[in-house]
């Protein structure tokens, strides 16, 4: 019996009846993790982790606590003391954080136990996970290394997806967490705007930025939440109302209503994709939930992708400003202090990274602003108008999250091109409104899984977790992980 | 909008501070003919311009005072710690008046 292939209550169960200890979890979680191929990791950290988990072991296992003695990761895009912070961007190559993001403090507050800092895309900016200074990593699904995880997460999706931990911490600004969960066969779930403090994660574009994470069920993301949803005074933002108990939960979609929009759903092209949602449907309906297709203007769904790009593009030009070369990263010289700068900034971002900001750059230049900037504010407007007029009759809406399953490395581009569909980026939509959106895997196609996407109004998180549990139990797929599934197909 | 050319790509990377090689300025020219038709599909939008640029997912109303608690921030030394230049407990950098 391997522990580390079980759910976060799972192993917790098993921890509280002494069948296994932080120390056996954390060396297995190690072993994985350095033998991982999926070039997941910017750095695994041995020594501390054993360290704690031979501590940890010493103390009873406290039965509330589920966290404790968990072996988990995070994005190299948190802050961690002590420990290199990339956010896989040579920019920031050498930078040791001096504080820990408060979720991370939580976290180790808990008993859980860090045992690697994950790669991502440059910067939390992209979604292929293709762009990180570490090259690319690799879907654990697929062995040959041709088909992408998906990012920006994309490290974090690759170590819960390969069974090295049961938890990762990732970050989603337009769909980094949930999209790569639905490539990785795996729960990825973004909470409302403000519940979960951001202090201590490098920003991207804050009016869009989430901490937001992986986990193998629904049940270990809404345990994961009851700890860190709390109001943190370090982070402006960080909300104020009262927390329900989340784990207070009991799967019924009895009486609720969920919308399917009809201009994502006939967008995506892969009947099984398809076929499998709609049987997830059938099974929602026959356990007491009303679920109407409805239309959108479908020229607000394709407004989508150009809104996002535009506003994340610009206010990540202010927010990485910071990068500089010169309190911390690489700096190469130069005989003014703006040369330094520039210096710096040129050799330490990538080409990529460069096309972003400069896309940002000129939206936000003098003659441009009302109608490329603001006027992609004024869309996020209609769009978030829209969907919370949905939430006033609806309790949810649920769709496939992307149109296949995970896409070849070499056919997927970063370009901006006209490829970008309506159902490759309508999860952004979570993010222009600030809704508790979670991906879970709906089925398989080649030994591919893939996942659908369920949405709330925000803080209505109780609820999300409530019709996902129920969409899990018709999916038969909760705790679905490579190495287990290898196993039982015999590969 | 502005037109889109090579020397307006320099000038939205200059004003970010940074350069891209030559070659690179090609691909984002040419990628921005997509872009561009991106743009214009927010414009497609039935009264786009009639509401108010959204800033944040909704109304956040947060007025506190923090209590008047000391608290230890970060010690000199430490702040220094990743910065290439130090001098005399300071970041060093290139004279500006000469």
């Amino acid at each position: 019996m391997n522990y580390l292939d079980l759910t976060i209550k799972e192993i917790h169960e098993a921890l509280l009846e002494g069948k296994t200890n932080p120390v056996e979890l954390t060396k297995e979680a190690l072993k994985r993790a350095k033998e991982n191929e999926d070039n997941a990791f910017e750095m695994i950290i041995e020594e501390d982790a054993l360290k704690k988990a031979e501590e940890l072991s010493k103390l009873p296992v406290p039965k509330d606590n589920y966290l404790f003695g968990i072996p988990y990761i995070a994005k190299d895009n948190f802050s961690t003391k002590g420990y290199e912070t990339t956010a896989s961007s040579n920019i920031l190559n050498g930078y040791v954080p001096l504080f820990d993001a408060t979720v991370i403090k939580l976290l180790n507050e808990a008993g859980a136990i860090l045992i690697a800092k994950s790669t991502l895309d440059e910067l939390a900016m992209g979604g292929t996970g293709t762009s990180g200074h570490k090259g690319i990593t690799y879907n654990p699904w697929d062995k040959s290394h041709t088909r992408l995880v998906g990012g920006s997460s994309c490290g974090s999706a690759a170590a819960v997806s390969d069974a090295i931990v049961p938890f990762a911490l990732g970050s989603d600004t337009g769909d980094s967490v949930r999209k790569p969960a639905s490539y990785a066969g795996l729960v990825g779930f973004k909470p409302t705007w403000g519940l979960v403090s951001r202090f201590g994660l490098f920003p991207f574009a804050p009016s869009l930025d989430h901490v937001a994470y992986f986990t193998r069920s629904v049940f270990d993301s809404a345990l994961a939440t009851e700890l860190l949803s709390k109001h943190d005074d370090n982070d402006s933002t960080s909300s104020y109302k009262e927390r329900p108990n989340y784990l207070d939960l009991n799967s019924s979609v009895e009486g609720k209503k969920i919308a399917v929009i009809n201009g994502i759903y006939k967008t995506i092209q892969d009947k099984k994709v398809i076929e499998d949602f709609d049987k997830n449907i059938e099974f929602l309906k026959k356990n007491g939930a009303k679920v109407d297709f409805i239309d959108v203007d479908t020229d607000l769904l394709k407004a989508i992708y150009p809104s996002y790009i535009v506003i994340s593009c610009a206010e990540a030009t202010s927010n990485d400003a910071n990068l500089d070369g010169i309190k911390f990263g690489p700096n190469y010289g130069g005989k003014t202090y703006s040369e330094v700068m520039f210096n710096a900034r040129t050799k330490g971002f990538s080409a990529l990274i460069k096309r972003r900001f400069v896309i940002g750059s000129y939206a936000l230049m003098r003659e441009n602003q009302e109608e490329v900037f603001l006027r992609a504010q004024r869309a996020r407007h209609l769009i978030v108008n829209t969907f919370n007029k949905i939430f006033e009759t609806y309790d949810a809406v649920y769709c496939p999250a992307a149109p296949n399953i995970a896409p070849l490395i070499n056919k997927s581009s970063e370009n901006i091109n006209e490829d970008f569909m309506i159902a490759d980026n309508w999860l952004a939509i979570g993010n222009f409104g600030g809704y508790p959106s979670i991906t879970l895997p709906i089925g398989l196609e080649n030994d591919m899984p893939f996942g659908a996407n369920l949405m709330c109004k925000p803080f209505d998180e109780v609820n999300l977790f409530n019709i996902a549990l129920k969409i899990e139990e018709g999916t038969g797929l909760k705790n679905l992980n490579y190495p287990a599934y290898a196993k039982k197909e015999g590969k | 909008m502005k037109e889109v050319n090579k020397e307006v790509l320099k000038d939205a990377a200059n004003r970010l501070l940074f350069d891209m090689k030559d070659e690179e300025y090609d691909t984002l020219l040419n990628e921005f003919g997509a872009i561009q038709h991106q743009l214009n599909l927010i414009g497609n939008i039935k009264g786009v311009d009639e509401v108010s640029p959204m800033t944040f997912p909704f109304d956040v109303t947060i007025t506190y005072l923090r209590e008047d608690e000391p608290e230890t921030p970060l010690s000199q030394k430490d702040v220094l710690k990743n910065a290439h230049d130090v001098k005399d407990g300071q970041i060093k950098l290139p004279k500006v008046v000469g």
